[in-house]
């Protein structure tokens, strides 16, 4: 589903060179739920930036979904986003003056869907997270873990390939938190291929696999969820 | 397209939009009314005198001690113009077109005091006036030498002959019956008689802003009224270089009078228009700031629309939208604030237009006007917000997964 070998992101000033990351190698299988952990600084979002065809890296190859991604065109990137990614980011990034409809349409317009189409799936993955009767709200009406519901419908609508998701409980609550992660691996469940980058040891427990990364390499990586061995610091 | 969304969010933060859309129709009812001054006044200017005003020039002559003729002096100018190399013809007369004095009478077809006359501009000449001016006689005759009569400063009779143009013959007569002027009476000082001989093209009274600046009569007399003014006429291409000779020889020929006043038709009409010509000028830069003071208005709203909304700019990468969807994002919002501006603007351009016409007494204003103003405004519009919209495109999709 996702490959990328010796992957390479170096940031240059005119004094200064960065190295985010460093001969990066990750395999994420077809159904995958992955959770990326590291210490601030270590290329964690560096690594999300890359993976979801967000930024361009320096050198090394990455394959999503079997084919090479590393030379397309600006435009040919984001029709690959749109298809194949769904972002869920810490702070929602929900559009504040589109009320919940309009904010999952966001996506489904720039896929070329007709009018039809787009109000059948918009429907549906708000019934699916909880929200089918908020479709007017705001979202400044809504509470946080209700906005970051809306932004999972919001990277659900266009069936993607995998979820990319970027503390997606950073900013709630324990119990909302909790409440998000159960829909995560509900989607997971349904044979999204999902990559989770969390500070939390406690839900990185709840993904398939954990993989650490520290100065901007996998440093540790298993198959069975046991963080405390790998763990930060 | 996405007008649909785009309309919403703009009704959830409206007020910069309002703003350059009010600013947009005050620009589009006052650049519209302008031009429609403009127009109006372009269309006066270009206007064509009769006349060849290109090779046309004249100069007065005023005697100034007793020992001056004013009678065989005139005889004598004349006869000297005419045969200087280069000089197609000369005349004397009373007054120049479009210099801003000069004569006018009415006629009238029937003799009575109680009868309207027709306003018009009068024009002593004698049997040259059509090569010296280049007129056209459209129909009828025109003076011959034996018409022509000397008429004092304190003469108040008319001789019995005139030749008008076709605005005063269809004034007159009617606008389908002009020709059917020539031969007929017409009456001056509301009971003398004049048979209208001749109908000549085109020969504008002295008065520009008159709105009767066509109607003019030429009657065939000399005058002798102390100061005369002398019209030349040169063979293409010798004007300039025969004002000073002619200027010369008359000052030397006769040394009981001044000549003064030498100027060209050219120069004539650029004074007469010049009120004109500035008011143009001053109007079209008015309209020029308040297109610049707009687009800018749009840059600063779109600019600081894309500062503000950065992060969801990026987001919308992240979710898909190419550059060219970014941009078009930016310039489908600033095509709905100044579709909104443009169709108050036709409604304030309208009413403005309708005030003025009754406060001014302006011409009302073209009707194409309208929607061709609404499309500049529009085009403006989508040239001021492109620069913001292409930073706007520009902006990296990772943003969006920045926390600061």
């Amino acid at each position: 589903m996702l490959s990328m070998q010796n992957i390479s992101m170096v940031y240059r000033t005119d004094t200064v060179e960065t190295h985010a990351l460093r001969q990066f190698n990750l395999d994420v299988g077809e159904g995958e739920f992955v959770a990326i952990t590291g210490p601030s600084g270590s290329g964690k979002t560096t690594f999300l930036n890359i993976a979801g065809l967000l930024e361009k890296f320096t050198s090394g190859r990455y394959e999503l979904d079997g084919k090479d991604v590393s030379s397309l065109s600006d435009a040919a990137t984001s029709r690959v986003r749109n298809e194949k990614i769904g972002f869920v980011f810490q702070g929602f990034n929900l559009i504040p003056d589109l009320n919940v409809f309009d904010n999952v349409d966001v996506p489904l317009r720039y896929r070329g869907f007709n009018g039809a189409e787009r109000k059948q799936r918009i429907e549906r993955v708000l019934d699916m997270v909880g929200l089918a009767s908020r479709q007017k709200h705001l979202p400044a009406q809504l509470s946080g873990g209700q906005q970051q519901r809306v932004a999972i419908a919001r990277a659900l609508a266009g069936e993607p390939r995998f979820l990319l998701a970027d503390e997606p409980t950073g900013n709630l609550d324990s119990q909302m938190a909790m409440s998000i992660m159960e829909l995560i691996q509900e989607i997971n469940r349904g044979g999204t291929t999902i990559i989770m980058v969390t500070h939390d040891p406690t839900l990185a427990n709840l993904a398939g696999r954990n993989v650490h990364i520290r100065d901007g390499r996998v440093s540790d990586s298993d198959a069975d969820t046991q963080l405390a061995e790998v763990a930060v610091g | 397209m996405q007008f649909g969304p785009i309309w919403r969010a703009l009704m959830r933060n409206k007020t910069g939009a309002i703003l350059i859309a009010l600013q947009v129709a005050v620009t589009m009812a006052i650049m519209v009314n302008a031009i429609s001054i403009i127009q109006t006044r372009a269309e006066a200017m270009a206007r064509p005198s009769g006349i060849d005003e290109p090779n046309i020039f004249y100069i007065s002559s005023i005697g100034f001690n007793d020992a001056f003729n004013e009678r065989v002096a005139v005889e004598e100018d004349l006869a000297a113009l005419r045969a200087m190399p280069g000089v197609v013809d000369a005349l004397q007369t009373n007054s120049v077109p479009l210099s801003g004095g000069g004569w006018s009478m009415g006629l009238q077809t029937e003799p009575g005091d109680d009868m309207d006359g027709v306003g018009v501009a009068v024009y002593f000449v004698d049997d040259h006036a059509l090569d010296t001016y280049d007129l056209e006689l459209v129909a009828g005759e025109f003076f011959s030498p034996t018409d022509i009569e000397w008429r004092e400063g304190s003469s108040s009779t008319w001789p019995d002959r005139t030749v008008i143009t076709v605005a005063m013959a269809e004034a007159l007569f009617g606008e389908d019956e002009w020709r059917s002027g020539v031969g007929k009476t017409v009456y001056i000082n509301n009971n003398e008689p004049m048979t209208v001989t001749g109908i000549i093209d085109r020969m504008q009274a002295a008065w520009n802003g008159w709105d009767g600046v066509e109607r003019t009569m030429l009657v065939p007399q000399r005058t002798l009224f102390g100061s005369s003014r002398y019209i030349i006429r040169a063979e293409p291409g010798l004007r300039d270089e025969l004002m000073p000779q002619v200027e010369e020889m008359l000052a030397q020929s006769n040394k009981d009078r001044i000549v003064r006043g030498l100027r060209t038709m050219e120069e004539t009409r650029e004074r007469s228009y010049r009120g004109d010509a500035s008011m143009i000028k001053l109007l079209m830069f008015t309209i020029g700031l308040l297109l610049l003071i707009t687009a800018l208005g749009i840059v600063g709203l779109a600019s600081f629309s894309v500062s503000r909304r950065t992060k969801q700019i990026g987001t919308r990468r992240a979710l898909g939208a190419t550059r060219a969807d970014i941009a078009g994002y930016f310039m489908s919002e600033n095509l709905l604030i100044s579709g909104m501006g443009v169709l108050l603007g036709a409604a304030l351009t309208v009413g403005l237009n309708m005030w003025m016409v009754d406060a001014f007494d302006l011409d009302r204003m073209e009707v194409w006007l309208v929607p061709a103003a609404m499309g500049v405004l529009l085009v403006v519009g989508q040239l001021a917000v492109f620069g913001p919209a292409r930073r706007a495109s520009s902006v990296p999709p990772a943003v969006a997964t920045r926390t600061v």
